[in-house]
């Protein structure tokens, strides 16, 4: 009968967080399988040791810290050990789709950018340009210091105002990204 | 872009994971693994056995780091601390004694000040079983060992040398006094050597008497010793020989055994080789068992008796250099030198203890954190 009630507010979590919580860890990992496992992986442990969510502490940043907590792990021990996954996953390939407006070339170019990041720094301009915490929660969700999120911040800024993709004004084609990663 | 622009990162990043396609059936297939997970994790759940939040965390660590230096630092004040007063030597009267850091220096003893320059060395230092003390003339408390000689397998090897200074008339009375001291206190006088000086030949009465008293009469002996004239230096040493006399006991015990199972062995042997051989065996075994027994013996004789050594001189009669006594900034000097050298002795001698307290909290602090991160990272949660 618990089993059953568990299994509801698992649901729950589910349908609140899963979405942005998916599409958190495909920004992190970079790859669509990558991030479903740890999506998956994180739900489920969440859900295991939820007991461990102390009274009165927010529910979302404890989520994303398993999340970010699972990505980090699978880019440490999973993928540098295995050949790559199907490269129709990667994020690269936003830039497939139809671009009527050029905003697939912005993205592809902030993701590029932004992939060049290292994990650490990566891990925060997401949590802080998507997820839209604050330094505080991002703190807590990687386990740091604010200060350090302060100094994180500031260097994934200046690198990615310094990357080559982010120098021009002008869209770069798109044929000539996909040209090149070929 | 020369400057980074947050708007358009976060434009970017929603539309590149907006492209994001859920994937169908996902999340049933997150609740299908749920309840497989449930069903196999019917056993209670394993709570963490460090709380989670960081009071908790930072308690525990501090406690630890007080036992590692609490259990650093508790032998390191223990081999530094006084020295127990076990038996007390009473050497008369003293001005002032000093302590610093279990050795006791008295100043200008009262009553050997007309010897001027006479090396008065007081302490007590203590090396493994043994224990050596040298000492002037101060109330000084030491542990020999002897007074918890109650226990009787302690023994104890005492031995010292007093050099005492008398007037030319009293040299003969002094000596028959030393001799008595001896003979009442239960001892005897195992040898005396003596030289009468004379004016004519411009030379000065020496002598030097060796006595030996029961071991524990051998404070008192001392004591009635260095008043019989002027102490110039009074040297004892006491060596606890116990290790070495139980170590003997064993191994003539053991020889015996051996002795007894060869000469069984014999009586068993019919060849003339086979009794050769295990007699060749018998000799050397008795030979070692004799030995032994000697050494036995000898150290018994050495620590029932206390031996001291007694040299008796004329007044006037010079033994030891004298040295020059320091004053001004020449004093003050030697005074800084010392001082300097005590403390980078001291600084030496407590490098070792704290640099390993210090790598000891260094290794469990690493070992904690690794561990806390290691759970954190395995459960995923926050505190």
């Amino acid at each position: 009968m618990s089993d059953a009630v568990d299994v509801h507010e698992l649901r729950t979590w589910l349908e609140d967080g899963y979405a942005s919580s998916v599409r958190t860890a495909y920004l992190i990992l970079g790859n669509r399988p990558d991030a479903e496992d740890a999506v998956q992986e994180s739900f489920l442990r969440a859900w295991k040791f939820r007991d461990s969510l102390a009274t009165g502490s927010s529910f979302k940043p404890w989520l994303y810290r398993v999340v970010v907590n699972t990505c980090n792990s699978k880019l440490r021990k999973e993928i540098p050990h295995r050949n790559r996954r199907r490269p129709d996953d990667d994020l690269d390939d936003v830039a497939m789709i139809d671009d009527p407006i050029g905003r697939v070339t912005l993205s592809h170019d902030v993701i590029s950018a932004l992939k060049d990041l290292p994990t650490h720094l990566r891990v925060v301009v997401v949590l802080r340009y998507y997820v839209d915490l604050s330094e505080h929660d991002i703190a807590i969700v990687i386990g740091r210091q604010p200060g350090t999120v302060k100094s994180r911040l500031n260097e994934a800024r200046r690198r990615l105002a310094e990357h080559p993709a982010l120098q021009s004004e002008a869209p770069r084609p798109i044929t000539v990204r996909k040209e090149s990663k070929s | 872009m020369t400057t980074f622009d947050e708007e358009m990162m976060r434009r970017a990043l929603q539309e590149a994971a907006d492209d994001f396609v859920i994937s169908d059936g996902a999340l049933e297939r997150i609740l299908d693994e749920a309840r497989d997970t449930a069903s196999r994790d019917d056993g209670p759940r394993i709570r963490a056995f460090i709380q989670r939040n960081g009071r908790g965390r930072s308690s525990i660590l501090a406690a630890a780091a007080c036992v590692v230096l609490l259990a650093v630092a508790l032998p390191l004040f223990n081999s530094e601390g006084p020295a127990k007063s076990t038996s007390a030597l009473d050497f008369g009267a003293a001005k002032h004694v000093s302590v610093q850091g279990g050795a006791a220096t008295p100043d200008a003893p009262a009553g050997f000040t007309d010897v001027q320059g006479t090396g008065f060395e007081t302490g007590a230092t203590t090396s493994g079983n043994s224990l050596t003390l040298t000492n002037a003339s101060a109330k000084l408390s030491v542990t020999t060992g002897v007074d918890v000689a109650g226990q009787s397998s302690l023994r104890v090897e005492e031995v010292g040398t007093i050099h005492l200074t008398v007037g030319g008339k009293r040299f003969q009375s002094t000596l028959s006094k030393l001799t008595d001291f001896a003979t009442t206190d239960g001892g005897f006088v195992a040898s005396t050597q003596s030289h009468m000086g004379t004016k004519a030949t411009h030379s000065y009465s020496t002598g030097s008497i060796i006595l030996q008293v029961p071991e524990h009469n051998f404070t008192m002996l001392v004591d009635q010793v260095r008043h019989a004239g002027v102490a110039t230096s009074v040297q004892t040493s006491a060596t606890d020989v116990t290790g070495q006399y139980v170590d003997l006991q064993a191994r003539i015990t053991a020889s015996e055994v051996s002795r007894s199972q060869y000469l069984k062995i014999m009586t068993r042997t019919n060849s003339i080789g086979g009794i050769l051989a295990v007699q060749d065996q018998l000799n050397s075994i008795q030979s070692q068992i004799e030995q032994m027994q000697a050494q036995l013996n000898l150290l018994n004789t050495e620590t029932t008796y206390a031996t001291l050594t007694v040299a008796v001189s004329e007044t006037g009669h010079q033994t030891t250099t004298p040295v020059a006594k320091r004053t001004g900034v020449d004093k003050a000097w030697h005074d800084s030198l010392h001082g300097f050298a005590a403390g980078v002795e001291w600084l030496i001698r407590i490098a070792g203890p704290l640099l390993f307290a210090l790598l000891l909290i260094g290794v469990l602090l690493f070992l904690g954190r690794w561990t806390w991160r290691a759970t954190e990272r395995r459960r995923g949660g926050i505190s």
